[in-house]
């Protein structure tokens, strides 16, 4: 399989575990958060699945196209690192839904990323938050939920936090 | 649910329907270059993943990748002798002595997202990419080109909503 083979089904994957994360936050109340808003194509998914939400998206730096950037309020710019530990004050909320694509292809990095990364999320995200993620995350305590048939185990995760 | 079902498509649907286009158009392609000779020139390394993916199904193609810059992940980068760096609006225009023959199938995601820009681009691209076309040979592109002599083909409706494009020079 191709690294465009690959690509494919991971978006494809993201965008079925984002539509289904959609039916599960149904009750919860809370905004949608975003990690690394990139070119912002999930972000404008999330917009599009979430029109009565806030969605926030957080990164160090914008080159998304500038139809799809969120207002400034929602747009936190910074070290994610740094950021997300201190973001619930402005998100006024804790966060129903998170959504993590700060991955690189390495697994090491991604181990990297994730070890400071997930209490991070713990900090603003709900007690029973779902997490959509590219990458394990060590949380403190959470399950994993029945993935859509179509996409194969490992590829891309949905969590539920159980703190 | 009912909110779902008339959900706008969003970036990411036009997103994985383009690279699903992408995909088909050049596996289709590469079904129907066998009796072509030349190479395959790839516009654009980026990520490195379609050249990653032309390689897999062209496996005893030449393939030349142009690009300003390599940013590619490192699984994904030609040898030196295929990577040309530079302005692609200089190095594709200068590029014969090292690619030598006219190419089988010339594949282009330039696309900048701004459709003025995307003309701007069009304009220049074209005369260049029949230039290095063989007769008979395919150009599948993220950017709607206007190549005289070139006919343009069928597009599917991941190619419709993603953007994409198939041309076939005459033979």
């Amino acid at each position: 399989m191709s690294r465009l083979d690959s690509f494919i089904r991971r978006m494809s994957a993201q965008r079925l575990l984002l539509n289904e994360a959609a039916d599960l936050i149904g009750e919860l109340d809370g905004p949608v958060v975003d990690l690394g808003i990139g070119n912002g194509r999930t972000f404008d998914h999330l917009a599009a699945l979430f029109p009565d939400r806030a969605v926030f998206a957080f990164d160090n730096f914008i080159h998304s196209a500038i139809d799809v950037l969120p207002p400034p309020e929602r747009m936190v710019m910074g070290d994610i690192r740094d950021t997300l530990p201190h973001a619930l004050p402005r998100l006024g909320a804790r966060a129903a839904l998170v959504h993590n694509d700060l991955g690189s292809a390495d697994a090491v990095g991604n181990a990297a990323t994730a070890a400071w990364l997930a209490p991070a999320i713990e900090a603003v995200a709900r007690p029973d938050a779902v997490i959509v993620t590219s990458f394990p995350l060590p949380f403190s305590s959470s399950v994993s939920l029945p993935l859509p048939a179509e996409v194969r185990p490992g590829r891309y995760h949905l969590i539920r936090l159980t703190i | 649910m009912a909110e779902r079902a008339v959900r706008r498509k969003s970036r990411l649907d036009v997103f994985i329907a383009r690279m699903t286009a992408q995909k088909h158009f050049l596996e289709d392609v590469a079904g129907k270059i066998a009796g072509i000779d030349g190479p395959v020139l790839e516009l654009g390394l980026g990520n490195g993943r379609t050249f990653d993916h032309l390689r897999e199904i062209l496996p005893e193609r030449e393939i030349f990748v142009f690009d300003r810059a390599v940013t590619a992940h490192p699984a994904s980068i030609p040898d030196g002798d295929h990577m040309i760096i530079g302005d692609i609006r200089d190095t594709l225009a200068f590029c014969g002595p090292r690619v030598k023959r006219q190419a089988a199938l010339i594949h282009c995601d330039l696309g900048t997202g701004d459709p003025t820009a995307d003309l701007a681009k069009a304009h220049w691209l074209g005369p260049l990419i029949d230039e290095r076309t063989a007769p008979g040979g395919y150009v599948a592109t993220g950017i709607a080109l206007d190549l005289n002599g070139f006919e343009a083909l069928p597009r599917t409706g991941d190619a419709e909503l993603g953007r994409y494009w198939l041309y076939r020079k005459a033979a």
